[in-house]
């Protein structure tokens, strides 16, 4: 390999990595819903996508900056959150994982079909913001819109970890997703909580959901299924409950992801990654910040 | 005719699929790594009979049984993990199964014809039952022979000694543990019993539907997998027979009729049921006599 391929090889892993910052956000989100109430939401990622196309909807309504959108999308991420909780898992009870675990996946069939019904099936072009701006560092050009996304996932972690670690709200999620039943007895509303972190994990989702359309540049039910996979795998790597390892999984599966498709082309990246993390379940199943005794 | 005729492969291959899913499930696990031995099946049966020219029967047997050999390989290290870990290692096997024959060509030359599978072009022309002069009818009268067999196997396995053993496990891992069960053991044998039952339902479908490709077997039809039982609930092996003919017979093809809004219903009427009938379809009155051999279940909230 000579010097031009090394520089192509290491563009588009920082391509990837940037890019990365979608699926820590996903990750967050899953890993969220995951501590407070032992549940899988499935329909987390498609929930996602669905914000995306509402802020689309919004834009074509209002004429507004393309700021907006991410706006729209996560205001809408917040709606739809609530609404998944309030039929997904509200009147399941909740010692039968296997009934929550089939509502989201009826609910992510749903949200696909609503989207696929609204849209005819025809993929949506999305605004991206910055996309005209690429700056030069040596031989390497950082594209302007996927280091947007980046910084807005970063920005969105911080201002997650702040309402974790620093307020009354996220004290009450770390309580109920340690211990439901003392933090009930410490006069913990739990359903509040869920919901709370449901609408929350939401507004997150929308904001992943809107950067991977501007990312992309456009917008396709299509995506909602590998970004559901894509999400799970990141909440593995970085080990559930884990905030901090969902997002150093997401980047490196962002990375690897385009590394593997540098050198073995589109059809085959996708299969290195499924063998990847395959491995890793089998010799480090509580993720990259293990700790000593985790639970499931 | 013939679409009934169709309907009722379908049907029935998709009962096989639900059916390798419950006895994974009866074990508290959640595995949707069925559709790759699903897949595993298609393929090793196809390249039986069409590359090798062996019978269908025999050409079945192998696959149930290289299946059943992956999913034991891959049940060791995966059970080590459970829950929601679970969930993402076998969604990774499925998919790496599925990118595996999406990169898969193996050819020869028939006449003027390449058989064999293709990449992403797929495995066409496993046309077996047309050689042979099956008739529609006969394949579906072969189809439920074997879910027939299957059903009676898994309701026998169900009554004996060994069903209990997978229940209790399914119930109470550290319980059954703490009785002497190997669970391990258990685990791994109920996955490579659903292995093999995915293999002989994947080979059948490969054979109905002649052209067999990646995308056939991806999340989606490992998530119909767990769907059936889980929809039909996990008392016997009825539920899941109920659910394939509700979701396939039913959502699918009976509300073909409402076009476009068909596939809004599909998810809509899942969540629904999952509302109403938290622990599946076959839940409710006329089986609660039969329900009454296992352990009564506390809550029925909501049915």
């Amino acid at each position: 390999m000579d010097l031009l391929d090394l520089i192509d090889a290491v563009q588009s892993v920082a391509d990837g990595v940037l890019f990365g910052a979608t699926y820590s956000l996903l990750g967050i989100g899953f890993t969220l819903i995951f501590g407070v109430m032992h549940k899988i939401n499935l329909s987390y990622a498609a929930a996602s996508i669905g914000a995306a196309y509402a802020s689309l909807l919004v834009m074509s309504v209002v004429q507004a900056p393309a700021v907006l959108a991410f706006v729209a999308a996560a205001a809408a991420g917040g709606v739809i959150g609530g609404l998944v909780y309030l039929v997904g898992f509200r009147f399941i009870p909740l010692a039968n994982p296997l009934a929550t675990l089939m509502s989201t996946v009826g609910l992510l069939l749903l949200i696909d079909e609503i989207i696929v019904h609204a849209t005819d099936g025809v993929p949506l072009s999305y605004p991206a913001l910055f996309s005209d701006v690429i700056v030069q560092v040596g031989p390497f050009g950082l594209r302007g819109d996927l280091m947007f996304v980046f910084a807005l996932g970063c920005v969105c972690m911080v201002l997650l970890l702040l309402l974790l670690y620093r307020t009354r709200l996220g004290l009450a999620t770390r309580a109920v997703s340690q211990q439901p039943t003392a933090s009930l007895l410490c006069g913990i509303s739990t359903t509040r909580v869920n919901v709370l972190t449901f609408v929350i994990t939401g507004v997150v989702g929308g904001i992943a959901g809107a950067m991977t359309g501007a990312a992309i540049g456009m917008l396709s039910p299509l995506l909602s299924l590998p970004l559901t996979v894509k999400g799970l795998i990141v909440t593995v790597i970085g080990g559930l409950g884990s905030i901090p390892g969902a997002i150093i999984a997401g980047l490196i599966v962002g990375g690897l992801e385009n590394a593997f498709q540098f050198f073995r082309g589109v059809s085959e990246r996708d299969l290195y990654i499924m063998l990847l993390l395959f491995a890793f379940l089998v010799f480090r199943p509580g993720g990259i910040f293990a700790k000593s005794s985790g639970r499931d | 005719m013939d679409f009934y005729l169709g309907l009722i492969q379908i049907i029935g291959v998709h009962t096989l699929l639900g059916l390798s899913a419950y006895c994974v499930l009866l074990t508290g696990q959640v595995s949707l790594a069925q559709a790759g031995f699903f897949a595993i099946g298609a393929y090793v049966a196809g390249i039986l009979t069409v590359l090798a020219q062996w019978p269908l029967i025999p050409a079945l047997a192998v696959a149930a049984v290289v299946s059943g050999a992956v999913a034991c390989a891959v049940g060791f290290p995966a059970l080590r993990v459970k829950g929601l870990m679970l969930v993402v290692a076998t969604v990774a096997f499925g998919e790496a199964v599925r990118l595996f024959f999406f990169n898969f060509t193996y050819q020869i030359q028939a006449g003027v014809l390449h058989l064999g599978p293709h990449g992403a072009e797929g495995f066409r022309q496993i046309r077996y039952f047309p050689q042979h002069g099956w008739s529609t009818l006969d394949v579906a009268l072969f189809i439920w022979t074997v879910v027939a067999l299957v059903m009676a196997g898994l309701w026998w396995l169900d009554h004996s000694r060994i069903g209990a053993v997978l229940r209790a496990v399914g119930e109470d891992e550290l319980a059954a543990q703490s009785v002497g069960i190997n669970i391990t053991a258990v685990k791994v044998s109920a996955m490579t019993v659903g292995g093999f039952i995915a293999g002989i339902g994947g080979g059948i479908f490969a054979h109905y539907t002649t052209h067999i490709e990646h995308a056939q077997f991806g999340v989606v039809l490992a998530t119909f997998a767990i769907a059936y039982p889980i929809l039909g609930g996990l008392s016997n092996v009825f539920g899941t027979l109920l659910a394939a003919v509700f979701i396939q017979g039913f959502l699918i093809e009976g509300l073909r009729f409402m076009g476009d809004w068909r596939n809004l219903l599909f998810g809509g009427l899942i969540v629904l049921a999952m509302n109403v009938r938290p622990r599946g379809l076959l839940d409710a009155g006329t089986t609660r006599a039969l329900r009454r051999l296992f352990a009564p279940r506390k809550e029925r909230s909501g049915a």
